[in-house]
């Protein structure tokens, strides 16, 4: 089986430190609880070791416009 | 903004104690005004329920009429009455309980498989379903009590009030009796919301009164006082109160005191629902029924439809809306019966103050309603203070002027679908009954002339006036949000006359060209003219913006406009606005405001060539030639030998299916597309052998009105009727075949519903039927898809109607919670995608 994560189509996720975390809030004028929300039984949670209120960088590539999104992990309910 | 949340409405029956503590006054006197028209302590307009008349003051609180806001009273009734719009509630606990030990007929098994139910319904809902007692007990006419084993008698229950046991009523205050003896957890397990409801308090001994404000009585011009219906109820009702008493204190007989009390239940009936089944409805003298508490609430004309959900808009018109192709498409005509009465707020400054004297001295049309000082007096402009006031005014007032032209308005039409229901335009006030637009607005609306009408508001504030000048304005709206297309734009004779004029070999005289461009508002004619006649294109070329490049394909051929001149090529819908070549390139390289003048002109232009060359239309433009019908009937031969031969194919299992089909399913695609290939090679050989003289033909390539497929079809054959699942007409006869002509099993075109005629000749009955198939199925088709995706699309619309995109492009909710990080995953806009394709190439 390949590996379904890797694949070159799933967008690149990783976990960003605390400080960088603050910075990026901080530029986009929100509170945590604002952001998108990613599970943490995700798969590409699960792999980075995330814990609820960490938070996910994504790069995506939609229309080939290259952007970075923000989810923070949540417990799964 | 900040949303707030509520997070629950809990409704409940008010106890005997909340009336006594909401009343500030008992009422005892069945009456209103004494002698001196003064109204009598403790009667029904008892001065501590409030006051309504100007000079008094209210008793309760010392307020006088305009800021007090009322008081309860309560009427203590002699005998107890069922509350009739509760009744059958009260035979619901009464029936489900025992009439010896009250407990409710249900063994202990049966109450634990509902308490668990219940309880599990809660563990999923959460903590509403626990508050919310939709765990109702179903207790069926149980025949002995499982606890006290006493056999249950037979309740009758008849409308509106009355509970027989046999031969025997049970009177109100014995029901109140039995249903008080119940126990609390028997009450719970029957959805009673204990602490807010009791069914005891459904038997009323005491009725709560409302102030006069909610029943004011009206002085006739006569000088005679009208009482309110609520009031006159409540007269009776304390009559029949009084008479009551004295009845019983007199020692009646039981069976005069009975009928009282009968006659006091149906009045307190009355009081609260007047059009009670069971009951004849209370009267007025003059024989009206009487309009009481559920009146005053129900219904079309009642409080939540009328008043609360129907609220009318001040600054605001309504009339039915017709066309005048010489008003902007960034104005609107408005009537002068209209002008005059709707006001806009003239702020007086230093810098307008003589032009706000000259709307104050002005003893006609357009000057000043109302002047409203700065401490926001507003005073009524008449003759007699008018010369007083343009004196007096100052910087710091507001005059409310009459509308003129140039003002903004937003002007809207029901269904308002999409943002383009509503749109701000200029006002010009024209003579007649009826607003005017121009009808390249009429896309937008979705508007007709067949008797529609539309709303017009008058921006009150400046800001609300400058958001509408920048956001809301037409010109602004030509491009659809949705793809960016053009919506606002000429069409139909519009887009006829513009093609006629502008293609090869049109000329027109001098004064021709005069009147045209006179029409469009250009003084001037084209430079180049020969032997006195100038070239159409050339007409047209005045209209564009000086300077303006353009090279285009359209499918009707190449268009190029060079240095602000139409050179080659013909001006059809797709060159014009649909396609948005035109439009796109005015809009990016001069701006809004130029496109809007040159659809203006372009539509006054084209309407007026049309009307000067017309275009003909008849029945001999659908009629074919020998020569064509031989093609048609060519046509027709080839495809059903090449059809029968994949049948035949398919007979011997010589025909190769598709992927994933089976053998039959193969030979109906491969069948369709064979008839589908058919009616394409007719429709070009129509317009290749019909061409260009033939004005149907011009109509469909310019685009102002009808297709190829439509002209296919009136002049060559019908082609394949389709049912709702895109496949031929197949069901009918239990022998597979749509009717008893045709042998069964057939498969052949004709006998699964394709027409060889055309509608010029007229069809054959069995084609007929085929095409009435085909027709009602798209017409069912057509009414279930408009109704499901109209509904579909105003829930999106609304779910989505308070997201923002913010200056940083993100989408956000009114609590700041992203919703998309990057509007449309590219930031683009449609609206400016046309010419702005930086983001999305
Ligand atoms: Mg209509
Ligand atoms: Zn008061
Ligand atoms: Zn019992």
């Amino acid at each position: 089986m390949t590996d379904k994560i890797d694949n070159e189509i799933v967008p690149l996720h990783a976990l960003i430190e605390g400080k960088e975390s603050r910075a990026v809030l901080a530029d986009m004028q929100l509170k945590p609880e604002n952001l998108p929300k990613i599970f943490s039984t995700d798969p590409q949670a699960v792999k980075l070791g995330a814990k609820p209120g960490d938070v996910i960088k994504i790069k995506r590539r939609d229309y080939g416009n290259a952007y970075e999104i923000y989810r923070l992990v949540v417990e799964e309910q | 903004m900040q949303a707030e949340a509520i997070n629950y409405i809990r409704f409940g029956i008010i106890s005997p104690e909340g009336i006594k503590k909401m009343s500030v006054a008992k009422l005892t006197v069945p009456d209103t005004y004494n002698e001196d028209g003064y109204p009598i302590d403790g009667g029904l307009l008892d001065q501590r329920l409030g006051v309504i008349d100007p000079g008094l003051v209210c008793k309760t609180c010392g307020a006088r009429a305009k800021t007090c806001p009322g008081h309860f009273g309560h009427i203590e009734l002699v005998r107890p009455v069922i509350h009739s719009e509760f009744s059958k509630v009260l035979y619901a606990i009464l029936r489900s309980t025992c009439f010896e030990c009250h407990r409710i007929l249900l063994d202990p098994k049966q109450v634990q498989a509902l308490t668990d139910s219940a309880d599990s319904e809660a563990h999923e809902q959460g903590e509403e379903a626990q508050r919310s007692n939709g765990r109702r007990a179903q207790v069926k006419g149980s025949k002995r009590c499982p606890y006290c084993k006493a056999a249950q008698p037979k309740l009758k229950f008849s409308q509106p009030t009355y509970f027989n046991i046999g031969d025997r009523r049970l009177k109100p205050d014995e029901i109140r009796d039995i249903v008080s003896k119940i126990s609390r957890e028997d009450l719970a397990l029957l959805g009673v919301d204990l602490g807010i409801s009791d069914p005891s308090w459904l038997v009323l001994s005491s009725l709560l009164v409302p102030p006069v404000n909610v029943r004011p009585s009206i002085t006739l011009e006569s000088g005679e006082r009208s009482e309110d219906d609520l009031t006159h109820k409540l007269v009776d009702i304390m009559r029949i109160n009084q008479r009551l008493e004295q009845n019983i204190n007199a020692g009646a007989p039981q069976i005069i005191i009975d009928d009282l009390w009968e006659l006091l239940q149906y009045h307190v009936t009355a009081y609260f629902n007047n059009e009670t089944s069971g009951i004849p409805p209370a009267r007025h003298r003059s024989g009206r029924a009487l309009k009481t508490l559920a009146q005053r609430l129900k219904g079309k004309e009642g409080r939540f439809r009328y008043n609360l959900s129907g609220k009318r808009v001040n600054y605001s018109a309504r009339t039915v809306i017709s066309v005048d192709p010489y008003v902007d498409i960034n104005e609107v005509g408005v009537p002068f019966a209209i002008a005059e009465k709707l006001t806009v707020p003239f702020y007086v400054t230093h810098w307008n103050i003589d032009k706000a004297r000259e709307y104050l001295k002005s003893a006609s049309y357009p000057t000043v309603i109302n002047i409203i000082a700065q401490d926001g007096k507003r005073r009524r402009v008449i003759e007699g203070n008018r010369e007083e006031l343009a004196k007096e005014v100052a910087p710091g007032h507001i005059l409310e002027r009459q509308l003129i032209d140039g003002d903004i308005v937003l002007f809207n039409r029901q269904p308002t679908l999409h943002r383009i229901s509503i749109m701000a335009h200029r006002v010009k006030v024209l003579p007649g009954r009826t607003f005017r637009i121009n009808y390249c607005t009429t896309s937008p609306y979705n508007a007709d002339f067949d008797g529609d009408e539309m709303n017009l508001h008058v921006p009150q504030t400046l800001e609300a006036q400058a958001e509408a000048r920048l956001l809301m304005d037409v010109q602004f709206q030509i491009f659809s949000p949705r793809d960016g297309g053009a919506i606002i734009a000429n069409s139909e004779d519009g887009i006829m006359g513009m093609f006629a004029l502008t293609r090869d070999g049109t000329y027109v005289s001098k004064d021709e060209a005069t009147y045209l461009l006179g029409i469009a508002g250009i003084y001037g004619l084209p430079e180049h003219s020969k032997n006195g006649m100038y070239l159409g294109k050339d007409i047209f070329s005045m209209l564009l913006p000086k300077g303006i490049n353009l090279e285009a394909k359209t499918a009707y051929g190449a268009i190029k406009i060079k240095n602000g001149k139409l050179i080659e090529g013909a001006i059809t819908r797709e060159a014009y606005g649909k396609g948005n070549l035109l439009f796109e390139r005015i809009v990016s390289d001069y701006g809004f405001d130029r496109l809007r003048e040159f659809i203006f002109a372009s539509s006054k232009l084209a309407d007026a060539y049309a009307t000067l060359s017309g275009v003909t239309v008849g029945v001999k433009e659908y009629a074919i030639d020998e020569e064509l019908e031989q093609k048609r009937m060519k046509i027709i031969r080839d495809t059903f030998a090449k059809v029968s031969e994949f049948i035949e194919q398919y007979k011997t299992k010589k025909l190769e299916p598709f992927i994933g089909y089976t053998l039959r399913e193969s030979l109906e695609r491969i069948i369709i597309a064979e008839l589908n290939i058919a009616r394409n090679n007719a429709g070009d050989t129509l317009v290749k052998h019909a061409g260009a003289g033939n004005s149907a033909v011009e109509m469909a390539r310019s685009g102002s009105r009808g297709n190829v497929l439509n002209l296919e079809q009136m002049s060559m054959f019908l082609g394949q009727q389709a049912t709702l699942s895109g496949g031929r007409i197949k069901r009918g006869y239990y022998t597979n075949r749509v009717l008893p002509h045709i042998p069964p099993n057939d498969i052949a075109p004709v006998s699964r519903g394709f027409i060889t005629t055309s509608f010029y000749s007229g069809m054959h009955p069995i084609e007929l039927f085929m095409h009435a198939v085909g027709s009602r199925g798209s017409e069912v088709y057509k009414a279930l898809l408009t109704g499901r995706s109209g509904y579909l699309y105003r829930r999106l619309s609304n779910a989505l109607q308070d997201y923002y995109v913010r200056k940083d492009l993100s989408v956000r909710d009114v609590n700041n919670n992203i919703i998309q990080t990057i509007y449309g995953g590219d930031a683009v806009n449609p609206l400016m995608s046309r010419f702005e394709k930086k983001a999305s190439e």
